[in-house]
C-alpha cells in the first residue's frame, strides 16, 4: 500500500496528467476527472493528506480533504506541535486560492508597455528559454524578491542568486522585523523564542496582535485559551497598551490607550520603577547597564508623553514585578514608528528585568532545528532594504528583477518611489500564480503551482516549544500549465552550468529529488528516525506532516544585552496642520491585502465593526461629532503625501486624536474579487522607517480629516441604527447576565 | 494532559454502553472567556457547509449568509470601554419557536435533539425565521454562485441551498451522521471528541466543545454544570442546546 501510494505521490509531483496520460483530454464534464481511476480515488470516499499551510509564514500543520481527486476542505493536523489541530480563517481559505478563477494557467509574455497589462500566453519551452536567455545576459547583475521561503525551496533560491551574482531578498509585509531585530540585538538570536504564554499569569502587551496576525495567531490563539481557563484555580491577566482597541485587546482585561509612539518610554518608566523597588533579577555586572537606559527619562516626562497616569504606571510595573509568571510582548502599532526597535528592546528589557528568560512562562529560546535553508541568510527583509535594491536598479547596477509571490508595488507607499523599479528594471520576471500589481509590471511570467499542487518543507523558526519540520506534498495533481518554481530553478541552474564554474552548481533532479535528498540526510542525524531505513521514514514522514520532537532544549545561557538608549518616535507632517494619528492595521482574513482574492476572506465580517467587502475609517465618537461627521459618511483624509476618501465607522475604542484603517484594500490588480475595492491607506503614507531595522514606519504619518457630506459605499453586516432616524420599533439586545 | 483526560472519557464511555441506551442529545458549550473572535469558525463552518458567497451588494442588503457569527457588544464608553464577543449560531432549541410555525414541516426536532431544516420540504415562507429569536435562520433570496472553478471545493456531503430556502447551522449533522454509522458498525455509542462540527474543529483557543450531554462522562455534560454558565435569551424558554459560559471581565 504504501509503495503505490508513494508511486502516486511522485506522478502526481512530477508530471501532469496531460502528458502522462497521452490522449486524456482535460474536459470540464467529466465528473471524475481520471481516465484509468487510480486505486487511490473511490468515489465517494475521502482521502486525507498532511502537508503545511503556506498563506502565512507560520506554516501550521494541515490535513486536506480530497475526494476524486479535488480537495475539498482543509483542516488543522492535531499532531503538529504548532497548531494542534487548529486552523484560522486565512489557512480555510488556502481552498480559495487552490480554486480561485484568477489563477494564472500557464507562462506569459508582456505584449505592449509595460503596465498596460496585457500578456500573450506562450509555451513553456519558449518561456523557459526566455527567461535562461535573460539570466546569461544579466550575469551578476540578477536580484530576486521573495516570499519568505524556507526549507528546500530557500535552500535552492539562496544558492542559485549567488551563483547567478545577486541578492535574495525575502520580503513579507507583516515579518515583524523590528521585533525580530531587537530579539538579535537583546538575545543574539535570529531564531523567534517561544513565547510561554500559556504558562504566563500576567501578560504586558504593549500593541502586540497576537490574537489577530502576529507570527503564528493559532499557536498564541491556543496558548491563550490555555492562560485563561486552561489552569485550575489560575487565570493568567492580560492588559494590552496601544491607541486602538484591536481585535487582540477586546480579549485583554484592560485596555490602556497610549499615545502613538510613547510605547518605549512607557516600558522604560516601567522599568525604572522595577529597578526603583528593587525588583530586578538583573545580574549585578550588567545591573549598570539597564539602570542607565531605564532612569534616563524622569517619571513626569514619561507622563507626560505616553498621557498615562502615573498611578497606572506604577499599578502596571506592581502588576508585572510581581506577577508568579509575568510576559511582556510587543509588536503591531507599538511596532509601527522609527524609534520601534528600540520600543521592542526596551520591551524585552522587561523581560530580562523579571528574570524570566527561559523560564516556563517566560521567553524561551531554543537553538533551532538544522535544516537547510534554516540559517540567517534567509530571514526576512525590511523596506529599505528593497529601496535598496530599487536604487541600485536605478544606478544600473541591476538589470533583470525576478519576483516571487512578493508584491511590492502595491505593499510600499508610493511616496517611497518602489514604482520607479518596476518603470526602469530592464527585465523582470515573475514567479506569482495572480497577475497582482507586481506581477503585472512583468516582462515574463512564468506561474508556480499552487502551494497544494507543490511540494515543500518548512522548518520552524522557534515559536513552539518544539523543533519542527513541516513537509508538504501535492495533494491535488496541477490544475493549469503551471510549473514548480523549485524545478524551474534547478533546470535553469542546469542550462547555466558552463557559465558557473567557479560554483558549486545545483544538480539538475527536480525540485522533490532535492528535497528528498536534503530529508535523507536530515533524518539520518536524527537519533529518533535510526534504525529505520529512509524510504519507511519518508512515508512516515508523509503521512504525519513533516517530523518534530516532544520538546526542545532551552538555551539556559542567554546573554541579554541590555537596550539601547531610547529615542522618540519621528512623525511626517506637523501636529497643527496634521492633527490627527494614524493607525493602520491588517483587516480581518484579507490581511495586508495577500487576503482579498479570496471571497471567504472578503465576506468575512470585521470582528469589532461587521465590515465586509470593503475598506473604512474607525473614529471616536466624540471626534466625530465634533467634526459633524455622520456614520457612514465619506471622510477626507489628507496627509503630506497624499488624500484618500473612506466611509466612518463610529469606533469607541480608539483615542479621539487618532483614526485607523484597514490595510488591505484598494488593489488595482490581483483578480475580480480585489480589484478597485476600498482604498490602500498605503497611498497617503509618508516614507518613514524605523530608524534601526529600516522597517517602514506605518504609524509615523499625521493626517486631518474632512467629511465631505457624501455617503460612503460600506456593506456593514450590523445595523447601523444611528442611520435610520424614523424606526417604528428599536429593537434592543439583551445583555447576558 | 488533555490526552490523558481524553482517554479517561473514552474508558467511562466504553463503561457506560452496558447501561440502558439513551438517545444522543447534542450539545454545544462555549466559553466566552476564551473567545477571541477570530473567526475561525466563521470561515470553517463556511468551507464545510457549501455557504455561498453573496458577494458586497447583497451584503449591503443583509442578505449574506453566514449560519456562525461572532456578536460584538461595547460596554462602557472611552477610556473605560470594553468590546466583548459571542459567539451567536443556531442554539438547537428544545423548545424552538421554529419547529411550530412551519406549515410544511420543513422545521423539525430530530430524536438526537437537533434543530433540523428539510430543505426540499421548504416553500420559503420565512416564518421560522421571523419566530426564530435568535435570528440564526436565513433566507436564500437568490441562486448562489461560485465563479469557476471555486466549485470544485464544494463538500460533496452537504447539500447546496438554492433561492426560496431557509437554512441554518445543522451542527455539521453530516459529520454526526459519520459518526454515528461507525459507531453503530463497531457496536458502541460514539465516542466523546469523535463527532466535532467544523466550527467546533477549528477553534484555535477551544472555546466551543461540542458532545452528547447524555453521556455523563462528555466534556460537554460536565462543562454544561460550570458556576458561569447562561443561556442566550434564557427567559424565552426555548430550551437551547448551547450553553454559554462567562467571560470573567
Amino acid at each position: 500500500m504504501d509503495l503505490k501510494r508513494r508511486d502516486f505521490f511522485k506522478l502526481i509531483g512530477v508530471t501532469t496528467v496531460g502528458s502522462a496520460l497521452p490522449g486524456c483530454e482535460r474536459e470540464a464534464h467529466n465528473l471524475v476527472p481520471y481516465l484509468l481511476p487510480d486505486e487511490e480515488i473511490i468515489p465517494g470516499i475521502a482521502n486525507w493528506y498532511a502537508s503545511y499551510c503556506r498563506e502565512c509564514p507560520a506554516g501550521c500543520g494541515i490535513l486536506v480533504r480530497v475526494m476524486e481527486g479535488r480537495a475539498k476542505k482543509i483542516e488543522g493536523n492535531p499532531s503538529h506541535p504548532l497548531n494542534q489541530g487548529k486552523l484560522c480563517a486565512r489557512g480555510h481559505a488556502a481552498l480559495q486560492d487552490l480554486y480561485n478563477p484568477d489563477r494564472l494557467r500557464g507562462p506569459m509574455r508582456r505584449e505592449g508597455p509595460r503596465g498596460e497589462g496585457t500578456f500573450r500566453p506562450i509555451g513553456w519551452e519558449e518561456a523557459f528559454s526566455l527567461w535562461v536567455s535573460q539570466l546569461k545576459a544579466h550575469q551578476n547583475r540578477t536580484a530576486m524578491i521573495s516570499r519568505p521561503v524556507r526549507g528546500t525551496l530557500a535552500e535552492i533560491f539562496s544558492r542559485f542568486m549567488k551563483a547567478q551574482g545577486g541578492p535574495l531578498v525575502l520580503y513579507d509585509a507583516g515579518a515583524a522585523v523590528n521585533e525580530h531585530t531587537a530579539n538579535r540585538a537583546n538575545f543574539g538570536i535570529d531564531q523567534w523564542p517561544h513565547y510561554d504564554l500559556a504558562n504566563s499569569t500576567f501578560l504586558l502587551s504593549f500593541g502586540t496582535p497576537f490574537l489577530d496576525d502576529w507570527l503564528s495567531p493559532v499557536s498564541f490563539g491556543a496558548a491563550f485559551g490555555r492562560m485563561r481557563q486552561g489552569r485550575a484555580g489560575m487565570r493568567g491577566r492580560f492588559v494590552q497598551i496601544e491607541p486602538r482597541l484591536s481585535l487582540t485587546a477586546a480579549s485583554a482585561d484592560r485596555w490602556i490607550p497610549i499615545r502613538p509612539g510613547s510605547e518605549g518610554l512607557l516600558a522604560l518608566g516601567i522599568g525604572q520603577l522595577i529597578l526603583a523597588h528593587g525588583r530586578s533579577q538583573v545580574e549585578p555586572s550588567d545591573r549598570r547597564k539597564f539602570e542607565t537606559v531605564y532612569r534616563s527619562h524622569p517619571m513626569d516626562h514619561i507622563v507626560q508623553q505616553t498621557g498615562i497616569t502615573q498611578d497606572e504606571i506604577e499599578r502596571l510595573a506592581e502588576e508585572f514585578a510581581t506577577a508568579s509568571t509575568p510576559l511582556a510582548l510587543g509588536g503591531g502599532p507599538a511596532s509601527s514608528y522609527t524609534n520601534s526597535t528600540i520600543t521592542m528592546q526596551l520591551i524585552n528589557g522587561l523581560n530580562v528585568l523579571v528574570g524570566n528568560i527561559g523560564r516556563p512562562g517566560g521567553v524561551q529560546i531554543y537553538d533551532g532545528v538544522q535544516f537547510p535553508g534554516n540559517d540567517a541568510t534567509v530571514q526576512p527583509a525590511s523596506e529599505q532594504t528593497l529601496l535598496e535594491i530599487a536604487q541600485a536598479f536605478d544606478q544600473g547596477r541591476y538589470s533583470l528583477l525576478q519576483l516571487y509571490q512578493a508584491n511590492p508595488l502595491y505593499s510600499l507607499p508610493p511616496s517611497t518611489g518602489m514604482a520607479r523599479l518596476f518603470m526602469q528594471a530592464p527585465f523582470i520576471v515573475s514567479f506569482s500564480s495572480y497577475l497582482d500589481e507586481s506581477t503585472a509590471m512583468s516582462d515574463l511570467i512564468l506561474p508556480d503551482h499552487a502551494p497544494l499542487e507543490s511540494w515543500g518543507d518548512h522548518p520552524q523558526n522557534g515559536l513552539s516549544g518544539n523543533l519542527t519540520v513541516g513537509l508538504g506534498q501535492p495533494v491535488v495533481e496541477p490544475l493549469y500549465d503551471t510549473r514548480s518554481v523549485g524545478d524551474l530553478f534547478l533546470q535553469a541552474s542546469h542550462h547555466l552550468l558552463d557559465m558557473r564554474q567557479d560554483h558549486h552548481p545545483l544538480p539538475a533532479h527536480p525540485f522533490k529529488d532535492r528535497l528528498q535528498a536534503n530529508w535523507q540526510s536530515f533524518l539520518a542525524d536524527q537519533t529518533s528516525e535510526s534504525g529505520d531505513t529512509f524510504d519507511l521514514a519518508w512515508t512516515c514522514r508523509l503521512q504525519e506532516g513533516g517530523w518534530w520532537t516532544e520538546r526542545a532544549n532551552v538555551q539556559s545561557k542567554i546573554s541579554s544585552h541590555a537596550p539601547s538608549d531610547y529615542e522618540p518616535a519621528a512623525f511626517a507632517g506637523d501636529d497643527k496642520e496634521y492633527p490627527f494619528y494614524l493607525s493602520l492595521f491588517p483587516a480581518m482574513g484579507v490581511g495586508r491585502g495577500e487576503g482579498s482574492n479570496r471571497p471567504w476572506l472578503q465576506e468575512l465580517p470585521d470582528t469589532l465593526t461587521s465590515a465586509v467587502w470593503g475598506s473604512w475609517v474607525e473614529i471616536n465618537p466624540k471626534t466625530a461629532r465634533d467634526h459633524n461627521l455622520r456614520s457612514g459618511e465619506l471622510l477626507r483624509i489628507t496627509s503630506p503625501h497624499g488624500r484618500i476618501e473612506v466611509p466612518v465607522v463610529f469606533f469607541p475604542g480608539i483615542r479621539p486624536d487618532t483614526i485607523a484603517l484597514p490595510m488591505g484594500q484598494g488593489h488595482w490588480a490581483y483578480g475580480r474579487y480585489a480589484t478597485g475595492r476600498g482604498v490602500n491607506p498605503m497611498s497617503i503614507l509618508a516614507p518613514l522607517f524605523d530608524t534601526r531595522s529600516g522597517a517602514l514606519a506605518t504609524g509615523a504619518t499625521r493626517v486631518r480629516i474632512e467629511g465631505t457630506g457624501q455617503l460612503g459605499k460600506l456593506a456593514l453586516l450590523e445595523q447601523r441604527h444611528e442611520d435610520k432616524g424614523h424606526e417604528l420599533i428599536t429593537i434592543g439586545r439583551r445583555q447576558p447576565t | 494532559m488533555d490526552n490523558r483526560t481524553h482517554k479517561e472519557e473514552i474508558q467511562g464511555t466504553a463503561q457506560n454502553k452496558t447501561g440502558s441506551p439513551k438517545p444522543y442529545k447534542w450539545e454545544l458549550v462555549i466559553d466566552l472567556d476564551r473567545c477571541t473572535g477570530c473567526e475561525a469558525c466563521v470561515v470553517a463552518c463556511h468551507a464545510e457547509n457549501n455557504v455561498r458567497i453573496s458577494g458586497e451588494e447583497e451584503a449591503a442588503q443583509g442578505r449574506a449568509i453566514n449560519w456562525i457569527r461572532i456578536e460584538r457588544s461595547w460596554e462602557g464608553e472611552y477610556p473605560d470601554i470594553k468590546a466583548t464577543f459571542m459567539p451567536v449560531l443556531c442554539q438547537h432549541c428544545n423548545n424552538a419557536p421554529c419547529e411550530p410555525v412551519c406549515p410544511v414541516y420543513a422545521s423539525y426536532h430530530t430524536p438526537d435533539g437537533l434543530n433540523a431544516q428539510v430543505y426540499n420540504r421548504c416553500i420559503g415562507v420565512r416564518y421560522c425565521g421571523n419566530n426564530c429569536p435568535y435570528v440564526a435562520r436565513q433566507f436564500n433570496w437568490f441562486d448562489p454562485q461560485w465563479d469557476a472553478p471555486l466549485a470544485e471545493q464544494l463538500n460533496p456531503d452537504v447539500t447546496v441551498r438554492m433561492n426560496g430556502i431557509m437554512e441554518k447551522c445543522t451542527f455539521c449533522v453530516q459529520r454526526i451522521r459519520k459518526g454515528k454509522e461507525t459507531a453503530h458498525q463497531e457496536g458502541r455509542r460514539v465516542r466523546d471528541g469523535e463527532v466535532t462540527p467544523a466550527c467546533v474543529q477549528s477553534c484555535p483557543s477551544s472555546a466551543l466543545v461540542f458532545g452528547d450531554r447524555n453521556d455523563p462522562t462528555s466534556r460537554v455534560a460536565k462543562m454544561v454544570k460550570n458556576d458561569r454558565r447562561f443561556h442566550l435569551l434564557e427567559d424565552l424558554g426555548t430550551e437551547p442546546a448551547i450553553t454559554y459560559l462567562k467571560r470573567l471581565t
